[in-house]
């Protein structure tokens, strides 16, 4: 349902104040290359969100794309967590996979995961944040209102739906890192996902939900007119392709350019791009990107060497 | 989180990765539209289908057909073998005594429909239709405590109790709209356990990371205290003697016998418009004339896409005359579980939209295609309306229980629906003969379309479609596709349909029955024994379509929809003056009112964030609209109207998603005042659930 609540970034268009760079231009696409079928085959750990069957099938529109383009047989997997995704690069079984910035956090921390492509979404930014949701007619105005009151978030092992609109507290000075309970609100819950967490808030059951911008579009259209979000935590670069360690450089170069290069104004591209997730294209990542989320999820012991995301990282 | 990578897994909802029963795996293969969903909504409008456990989508499914008049026993059946088969995971008895129950509470009424005795009356079908909702409604009720009683057992294995949390939770989702809308307080109480268990059941790590313990003894409590209220409510379920089949929970102290039931359609319905959607021809438009400056077509326009005029249940399941013929185009996925046959097609006189005009049948209709129809008189699938203005009327007043329409409603949706036109069709002349454009396949159709035929007393297909006259004839006749109520009665006749745009309008015949001009084309082979051989058929079909045919008749850009809604909005407004000028208050109430909740319906799908935030503007000030007119204050209505034209003329361009916010160059719209009204607070109260459609 995390994905499925990206995926809304279809529908909503929320303002962003990203600090990474805006969607470029699509990149010329390569020519295509014959095909090495003696070569090593080249394996996708494709995420599912709610039907891996779809998935399966989208993912080989996607390979037989990528084959024709980068030249060497491309094979795609299904896999059920991002968990599994990295475990499957630990054991070479995948080389490239598609995952959130958490869990490529703790990827390239523990395997050396290398980020290749951040994923766009309509609003033409590979950015998203979470929101603190709260009913129009609670009469809450800011985060300090909700000093003594409930909140829902979707899970603790969560970035959007946890730590990012924890993070926003902290940041007003409202909350530590370390602890929530008893601290500041009266009551915390994790609902199990963005969906339940808005909705426990949209029926009153806590005064507050923190979970991603796009959990909005989970509502019905006649329910969204009866929340507001009252504050938004920091953007986060958005979900991602990352690929292992050792992955030639030649390879993910042409993975990159090949990638890039989908447009969606043209549409065999837009054809592509909807098996990919429905994103609107890529933007190319760097260690960079995740600067100040690392720092965040460093805070709760998600992230042991934030100092690993910067212009300039040290090996992991 | 570690988990073998190539096993399916469905869900996502949790951080909780568990691996997935039978049951669970099932009910996720229906989660399969929510796949579909995000692009979808993409087009704006859409509302997304409301996704239920299978065994709750036919407890819900059969509370509705249980509710109608005629009940569909053989639909109920389906619905109740599908809980039964659900029980069977308490056990096999238990789902067998169901069975029998529900099997001997059915025989009655079916026993006289199978015997060729009629309808049954209506006490036996209420006394039926009864026990099957209780012992149903007592199922879903079993299949929930057993379910509970597995979470407590399961707090050892985290995986298993998260999946009998999710069961449970949608076994309860049965019975929730009915508790939050009669039993307040104990659905917040409930609602408060089932975040206690989820928050209770704790994290699996990440990667070794952020594990959280189950604490098992929270679960157990909160698991209780819903079984208590479950046992209490719904174990021993009967229903009410004085109210619809609902499933109130009926026992509670904090029950409100008064409240009212928002109206819902069964799982399986859907009333969205068509994407992408049809293009629509007015002709006045077509001429380059701008609808801003036809008030009574606009405001025409306006009343055709408000549910507003519509009374119970249309008006607040969003109902319009514009959601069946989207922009005059019948809408080919309209589907209500219950009352629909074939999709594109509704019972309009069922006792479900207005009980009052019930005919006892379920006879649903194809939606008709409105294009054109100005020459295709007469009006109804039968012909029973001469004229389209009484056809308009019945429709308000008697298929959708809407209040008696003032007659400038009336002139207004006819001036509006007199401009609809068939799409240009370069394939014909104008006598209606085909031209060389057309393909050689189809000019040899048109002469068997043409060509007499004795097993039709002499006719052709030509003598009902009259080429040249936009292929109708504007009579009846009774072509053998309506059963009668009785041998040689004379009620079968039917109105002859326009042939011009109908590649479009499939499903075909006045119930939907025939999905392709093929089938239609082969309905009159086979019964009429024309003996067309393969090619025939073929030639025959290719004349249709391309009679049928019609230039764009969609729109290309699917991103276009809001954009284009948000626009109409626009040229509504337009209407204000004329409405005003004739002192028409109660009308501009209308138009205000739709316009804002056009607004905010549409305002999701636009491009940028900021052109949502326009159009809520938008919104609000034909909600100031409305607070004003309804205090007389003329002066601030023309202020905001006006204010509400320069807004949207400021921001068209971010609007249409052609100006990226930070292009535009726009005045910042001014704060909206809400005007000076002197009112109580329990006035302003009323005057606030009013614009919001509260009340």
């Amino acid at each position: 349902m995390k994905r499925l609540a990206f995926l809304f970034v279809l529908l909503l268009t929320a303002a962003f104040a990203s600090p990474l760079r805006a969607a470029e231009e699509a990149t010329p696409t390569p020519p295509e290359r014959p095909l090495d079928a003696k070569a090593a085959p080249l394996n996708f750990a494709f995420i599912s969100y709610a039907n891996p069957q779809q998935v399966a099938r989208d993912s080989e529109g996607v390979t037989a794309y990528l084959q024709k383009y980068l030249g060497v047989p491309v094979k795609g997997f299904v896999t059920l967590d991002y968990g599994s995704a990295i475990e499957a690069m630990r054991s070479d079984k995948a080389d490239l996979a598609f995952v959130d910035p958490l869990a490529f956090m703790m990827a390239h921390e523990q395997i050396g995961a290398r980020p290749l492509l951040l994923e766009i979404y309509a609003s033409g930014k590979p950015t998203y944040h979470s929101c603190i949701w709260v009913r129009r007619d609670s009469g809450l105005k800011t985060l300090a209102d909700l000093r003594g009151k409930s909140i829902a978030f979707a899970d603790q092992v969560d970035m959007s739906g946890h730590i990012m609109p924890r993070d926003a507290f902290v940041q007003a000075g409202l909350l530590s890192p370390k602890r929530i309970e008893g601290e500041f609100f009266k009551q915390v819950y994790f609902a199990g996902g963005d969906e339940q967490a808005m909705r426990a808030m949209f029926n009153g059951f806590t005064d507050a939900a923190g979970v991603s911008q796009y959990a909005l579009g989970l509502l019905r259209i006649e329910e969204r007119e009866q929340v507001m979000p009252l504050a938004n935590s920091i953007e986060s670069p958005a979900h991602l392709l990352m690929a292992r360690r050792d992955l030639p450089d030649e390879v993910a170069a042409r993975v990159k350019l090949v990638l890039l290069a989908l447009d969606r104004k043209k549409p065999a591209d837009k054809a592509i791009l909807a098996k990919l997730y429905g994103v609107q294209g890529y933007a190319e990542a760097t260690l960079g990107d995740f600067a100040e989320v690392a720092k965040m999820a460093a805070g709760y012991g998600f992230v042991k060497k934030p100092g690993l995301f910067s212009a300039n990282p040290a090996k992991p | 989180m570690k988990s073998d990578p190539i096993i399916p897994h469905a869900s996502r909802i949790s951080a909780r990765r568990r691996r997935i029963g039978s049951r669970t795996v099932r009910w996720m293969r229906r989660m399969i539209p929510v796949l579909l969903l995000p692009a979808a909504l993409l087009q704006a409008h859409v509302v997304a289908p409301e996704l239920f456990h299978p065994v709750v989508e036919s407890y819900r499914r059969a509370t509705f057909l249980l509710n109608l008049n005629p009940v569909l026993w053989d639909e109920v059946e389906t619905e109740t073998a599908r809980i039964a088969a659900g029980l069977e995971n308490i056990s096999k008895e238990h789902a067998n005594v169901y069975r029998k129950a529900v099997a001997e509470a059915i025989a009655g009424p079916t026993a006289l429909v199978a015997e060729g005795d009629g309808a049954p009356g209506p006490d036996v079908r209420k006394e039926a239709a009864r026990t099957v909702f209780e012992l149903s409604t007592r199922a879903v009720a079993d299949l929930l405590t057993a379910e509970l009683e597995e979470l407590k057992t399961s707090t050892d294995d985290r995986e298993a109790a998260s999946r009998c949390l999710d069961l449970s939770r949608q076994y309860w989702s049965g019975f929730e709209h009915e508790i939050k809308s009669t039993d307040e307080p104990m659905f917040r109480e409930i609602g408060l356990c089932w975040l206690k268990i989820a928050t209770a059941l704790g994290s699996a790590p990440l990667l070794g990371q952020g594990e959280a313990p189950v604490d098992a003894k929270t679960v157990q409590e909160e698991a209780d205290e819903i079984l208590a209220y479950v046992k209490t409510c719904y174990a021993h379920f009967r229903a009410a003697k004085d109210r619809a089949l609902v499933p109130v929970p009926l026992s509670s102290k904090t029950f409100d016998a008064r409240a009212v039931i928002a109206a819902k359609l069964p799982p399986g319905s859907n009333i969205n418009k068509q994407r992408p959607r049809p293009r629509q021809i007015l002709n006045l438009v077509a001429r380059g004339v701008d609808e801003r400056e036809t008030p009574l077509v606009a405001f025409g326009d306006m009343t055709f896409d408000s549910p507003l005029i519509f009374g119970e249940p249309a008006r607040s399941l969003g109902l319009s005359c514009n959601v069946c013929h989207n922009k005059s185009i019948t809408n080919p996925q309209f589907t209500i579980a219950g009352l629909t046959k074939y999709p594109g097609g509704l019972d309009v006189s069922s006792s479900f939209f207005a009980p009052h005009a019930n005919n006892g049948l379920f006879d649903p209709l194809d939606i008709p295609d409105l294009r054109g129809i100005r020459f295709t008189a007469p009006y109804g699938r039968n012909g029973r309306f001469s004229s389209l203005r009484d056809f308009i009327r019945n429709v308000i007043v008697n298929e959708f229980n809407g209040p008696e329409p003032d007659p400038i409603v009336v002139d207004a949706m006819l001036a509006y629906m007199m401009e609809f036109d068939f799409l240009p069709n370069p394939m014909l002349n104008k006598d209606g003969t085909l031209n060389s454009k057309a393909p050689e396949t189809a000019r040899r159709g048109e002469k068997l379309f043409n060509k007499s035929f004795a097993q039709m007393n002499g006719m052709s297909c030509a003598t009902c479609h009259v080429p040249s006259s936009h292929f109708v004839d504007h009579r009846r006749h009774d072509i053998g596709s309506v059963s009668g109520a009785e041998e040689d009665s004379q009620d079968r006749a039917l109105d002859t349909p326009t042939l011009l745009s109908a590649k479009f309008t499939q499903p075909y015949f006045h119930d939907g029955s025939l999905a392709t001009l093929e089938d239609v084309v082969r309905w009159f082979d086979q019964n009429y024994d024309l003996k067309l051989d393969k090619t025939e058929v073929a030639d025959l079909t290719a004349y249709l379509e391309a009679v049928g045919d019609g230039r764009d008749a969609y729109e290309e850009d699917p991103d276009v929809a809001s954009p284009a809604e948000v626009e109409e909005q626009n040229f509504f407004m337009a209407s204000w003056e004329f409405i005003r000028d004739k002192g028409k208050f109660d009308l501009a109430d209308l138009l205000f009112r739709t316009v804002a909740q056009e607004l905010r319906n549409e305002k999701w799908g636009l491009k940028y964030a900021e052109a949502t935030e326009v159009v809520e503007r938008m919104a609000q000030l034909a909600d100031a609209a409305v607070i004003a007119n309804k205090a007389g204050q003329i002066e601030i209505v023309n202020a905001k109207v006006a204010e509400f034209r320069q807004l949207y003329e400021e921001n068209t361009g971010l609007i249409a998603g052609d100006v990226a916010p930070g292009e535009r160059h726009t005045a910042q719209a001014a704060p909206i005042d809400r005007p000076a009204v002197q009112l109580t607070p329990a006035e302003r109260q009323s005057l606030v659930d009013y614009v919001l459609g509260l009340k």
